[in-house]
């Protein structure tokens, strides 16, 4: 048997280490994250210079096409729901995870 | 000479037929009915079908008279469920299904999130809420552990410790575990409804950063060194789960990966299933623990979910807004099951919120986090079993 005292004590111990290793392992990949992206950077340096803009300074690029990384997707005649059936058959077609794809656009023809 | 009556023969026939047994006990017959509805959930209405199959048709096969099967060795003779058996025994088969979760799952969503563990964490409330009710109720600290459990909302992981802990229940718990992650769809929506307002449910998130391929592999790799080493009892899960995942990102052992997460993961589903099935005959399992113990597990599910929940409110808070908790449910395991349902219920609050690949954060967090409850709870609890 056990103490009710001590069931307690096992409960909120087990929930404190569960928390406790996530958290460790959250800041074990935010460090990852940081190394690797830091050694990516230090090894972009040394590749060649990257080229000029194709398009010169008088012809901006297209307004509607963000970064590639803002996190908004540029729907040209297309509402939301299409353009999320979109990515996933491109996901399921090309094997690549949605987390790993970054549309720019999706235009209606 | 030799008398030969054709109605003696049938009468002697029938004596020693598995039909005369029942009348010596009838609650064989009991659990034979138990194995097909548990064969109608699983066929009819398509509860987890892959696990629920072989575990009803291992519950059938145990509960026949007089068969055998689940002898132990006597001199050549042994009965084939006892040697299937082994594998849940000795931890074989729930740390090969996780070499196929592992290989299966894309931790990107994860990695893109860090914070998402924290998600998962808050969602193992259930497991040790569940486990002082159990006490309450009677249970011994083990049998209480193990069904505890059940609120990681992970199969594997529950058998693997009712092995350990608690193996005269682990058909029950088994089947507890794989109903109501079935019917997670029913059980976690009012939940969600109730601990969120429709302003936190409309939140759309922004997408998730890409995440590299040297990221991908070293994840795994730190993962398993980190935690294996913090707690041991955690390695059979994490160390497959973990190995599996690296066959899936390291780019140099596709057919690994694809056997892991295909024909192996397969292969030993059917053991599994057969294994846990029959476990459950009509002396350990026909008892009010049965019911005490599916009950434990809806209210493990439940509170897990409300886990989950709650702390994705203090990240919405936390974050300004930028976060929905909806996500937060999907910190049990259950993938991608829990995933899905917070993208439906997203979706009904805000037809333009697309959460799926947000929640999946939290969803495998909610693999390790079960895990590393469940390596806590074998820690504390193995030696009262004398493991």
């Amino acid at each position: 048997m056990i103490s009710v005292t001590s069931a307690l004590l096992v409960a909120l111990s087990g929930m404190v280490i569960v928390f406790l290793m996530l958290a460790i392992l959250c800041a074990m990949i935010v460090i990852i994250s940081k190394v690797v992206s830091a050694l990516t950077k230090s090894a972009a340096p040394a590749a060649p210079a990257a080229p000029a803009p194709a398009v010169p300074s008088a012809a901006p690029a297209p307004a509607a096409a963000p970064g590639p990384y803002g996190g908004e997707v540029a729907l040209l005649g297309v509402d939301e729901k299409t353009a999320a059936c979109v990515m996933a058959i491109v996901s399921h077609e090309t094997g690549i995870p949605l987390s790993e794809l970054v549309f720019k656009s999706i235009k209606a023809l | 000479m030799l008398e030969f009556s054709f109605f003696g023969t049938l009468r002697d026939i029938l004596a020693s037929s598995g039909f005369a047994d029942f009348v010596n006990d009838p609650r064989s017959l009991v659990m034979i009915v138990v194995a097909c509805v548990l064969l109608y959930m699983g066929i009819g209405k398509k509860f987890e079908p892959l696990l629920l199959v072989p575990i009803a048709f291992g519950i059938l096969m145990a509960n026949f008279p007089l068969t055998g099967i689940l002898n132990p060795p006597e001199g050549t003779n042994v009965g084939l469920f006892w040697v299937f058996y082994q594998g849940v025994q000795y931890a074989v088969y729930p740390s090969i299904i996780f070499l196929g979760i592992g290989a299966m799952t894309d931790f990107g969503p994860l990695i893109a999130r860090p914070s998402s563990l924290l998600l998962g964490a808050a969602a193992q409330l259930g497991i040790f809420t569940a486990f002082l009710l159990a006490l309450a109720l009677g249970f011994d600290p083990e049998v209480a552990a193990a069904i505890g459990v059940i609120g990681g909302a992970d199969g594997p992981t529950a058998i693997l410790t009712a092995s350990k802990l608690a193996s005269k229940y682990l058909p029950a718990i088994a089947i507890a575990a794989y109903s109501y992650m079935a019917l997670i769809p029913l059980i976690q929506p009012p939940i969600m409804r109730l601990l969120t307002t429709e302003e936190e449910r409309k939140v759309k998130m922004e997408q998730l950063r890409p995440v590299s391929k040297a990221e991908k592999i070293i994840f795994p790799i730190a993962v398993a060194i980190f935690v294996i080493l913090l707690i041991p009892d955690t390695a059979p899960l994490i160390g497959m789960l973990m190995l599996g995942n690296l066959f899936r990102e390291c780019g140099v052992t596709e057919r690994l990966s694809d056997t892991a997460q295909n024909n192996l993961c397969n292969i030993v589903t059917i053991f599994l299933g057969l294994s846990v099935g029959c476990k459950a005959q009509a002396e350990t399992f026909l008892t009010v623990e049965t019911i005490k113990i599916i009950f434990l597990g809806l209210f493990a599910f439940m509170l897990s979910t409300a886990g989950g929940l709650l702390f994705g409110k203090v990240m919405y808070k936390l974050s300004g807004g930028k976060i929905n908790p909806l996500i937060g449910s999907a910190g049990v395991s259950a993938v991608p099951m829990a995933a899905r349902v917070s993208q439906v219920e997203g979706q009904k609050a805000n037809p333009a919120n697309f959460l799926l690949m947000h929640a999946m954060g939290p969803n495998v967090a909610g693999v390790i986090g079960s895990a590393v409850a469940a390596g806590f709870m074998i820690k504390v609890f193995q030696p009262l079993v004398g493991g």
